[in-house]
């Protein structure tokens, strides 16, 4: 389910992919040492989207520095933690625990990873009561209608937009919580939608649920794609981003295609 | 009310991303950590929101009976009570609640109006299928509202604008990894040099 929402890399500036890298440099770091060396591998440029996002909306302060880590052991590279990318960590472990226990559900892959993360999940939901709800209560939602075989995929992703929805907004008081939903809702669809579409082979294989009827053409689906991308991008345009703004958007308007690009060039 | 531009301290006509900078600067300025919990700072901070909002948010087409600076007063009285409330929600951008209500009223009392305050709400929250599908219908039952069909044009109209922003990027993207070994922890990475 997650590892679309990409920044197209021929776009980018050598400040932005340096800026991009150390936020997700900022992030891993965060993760390893809330969380211990397992979680890094949780870690997903989803998250490093909403940091990104989160950072330059709240002007938050920025902490910089240079390590070696296990990823690069030779060479030091720079990191960038903010006052956000705590939220981010946090946000990171939920998504990956509830995604986890689908997972075992389905085929009984990631007990050892479930076990490990585990513990720290009664914390975070005590810290996150709106967040963490929104993820159970439409976690099992599209339980149900997988069971029931529910062909509706403009329903499904609505479902898991609105998780994502949630966990864009950091705090519920704040004048932008409406656009940050509709950001991360809209993003939310895109994202199960192309999920959807680049498992959809290997479902009908395996005879698995996929919500999207099995003659849907690439045009149609490139259609509810723009519709999701669209909303987000709206939502994204009316929040006063400006450190940022120019990887974001990157992302918003070029990178999420990168996987539906890829689709093509492999038929 | 005041020229929202003059009170974040621009000239009528400053482009958007200007607005949003001196948006910025001002929030931090009046941001309660260093302005304190004081009324007065609070009062300046309500106004900057709300002058970024007419500017951002109230602009072109998406002009509305329902935002703050119009108001709603026509027909108040002739609308069920629950409808009252939504447009309450609607007005203080509180949309959850504002559908919350709107689904308390049983499906025969829909009119044209709440299909239109639904689809305002939808849009809002991200649901924009919802949001298309709930304006289809307010045009259905009312075809002369110009209101509900510039609503549409409005909803419509955004795809075009991330069609045309999108097409400047070029068609061909590359996903930009900054590090792979999240993705292929097995394997020995192959940016460490």
């Amino acid at each position: 389910m997650f590892g679309y929402v990409l920044a197209n890399g021929n776009k980018l500036t050598k400040e932005e992919k340096a800026t991009y890298k150390a936020h997700y440099c900022g992030l891993c770091k965060v993760l390893k040492e809330k969380y211990g060396a397992q979680a890094i591998l949780a870690l997903s440029y989803d998250m490093v989207f909403l940091e990104l996002l989160l950072a330059d909306l709240t002007d938050s302060e920025e902490e910089n520095g240079r390590e070696r880590c296990i990823a690069h052991p030779l060479k030091e590279h720079e990191y960038i933690i903010t006052g956000t990318t705590g939220y981010a960590a946090d946000m990171q472990i939920l998504l990956s625990y509830y995604s986890l226990l689908d997972h075992i559900r389905d085929d009984g892959k990631g007990k050892e990873s479930e076990k490990k993360l585990r513990a720290f999940i009664p914390s975070l939901e005590e810290k996150y009561p709106r967040q963490s709800k929104a993820l159970k209560d439409n976690l099992s939602l599209l339980t149900e209608n997988e069971k029931a075989n529910t062909r509706d995929a403009g329903m499904m992703s609505l479902i898991f937009g609105t998780i994502l929805g949630e966990i864009f907004v950091l705090d519920d008081s704040s004048f932008f919580r409406d656009d940050l939903r509709g950001l991360g809702c809209g993003l939310g669809r895109f994202i199960y939608l192309l999920d959807a579409w680049c498992d959809r082979e290997k479902d009908r294989k395996k005879g698995a649920y996929n919500p999207l009827p099995d003659d849907i053409s690439r045009d149609e689906m490139r259609e509810m794609l723009l519709d999701a991308a669209s909303a987000a991008s709206d939502a994204a345009e009316r929040l006063p981003l400006d450190q940022h703004v120019s990887i974001l958007r990157n992302i918003l308007y070029s990178g999420i295609w990168s996987r539906f690009e890829d689709r093509k060039k492999e038929k | 009310m005041t020229d929202p531009y003059s009170v974040l301290g621009l000239k009528p006509g400053a482009t958007d991303d200007e607005v949003k900078k001196a948006y910025k600067r001002l929030a931090k300025k009046y941001h309660p950590d260093i302005a304190g919990n004081s009324a007065e700072a609070q009062k300046k901070m309500q106004e900057i929101n709300a002058a970024y909002d007419a500017i951002i948010n109230h602009k072109g087409s998406y002009q509305s009976s329902y935002s703050y600076q119009g108001g709603y007063s026509e027909s108040e009285n002739d609308e069920p009570i629950e409808l009252r409330a939504a447009v309450a929600y609607i007005n203080a951008r509180r949309y959850m609640e504002a559908l919350n209500t709107l689904n308390s009223i049983p499906a025969e009392r829909r009119s044209g109006r709440w299909y239109y305050l639904s689809a305002y709400a939808k849009a809002h929250v991200g649901d924009s299928i919802g949001a298309m599908n709930d304006i289809n219908a307010a045009i259905a039952r009312e075809p002369g509202n110009i209101t509900y069909i510039s609503f549409r044009d409005r909803l419509s109209g955004r795809r075009t604008q991330y069609e045309d922003f999108s097409r400047s990027f070029g068609n061909i993207s590359t996903g930009f990894f900054p590090c792979c070994f999240p993705l292929f922890p097995f394997f020995p990475c192959c940016c460490i040099i």
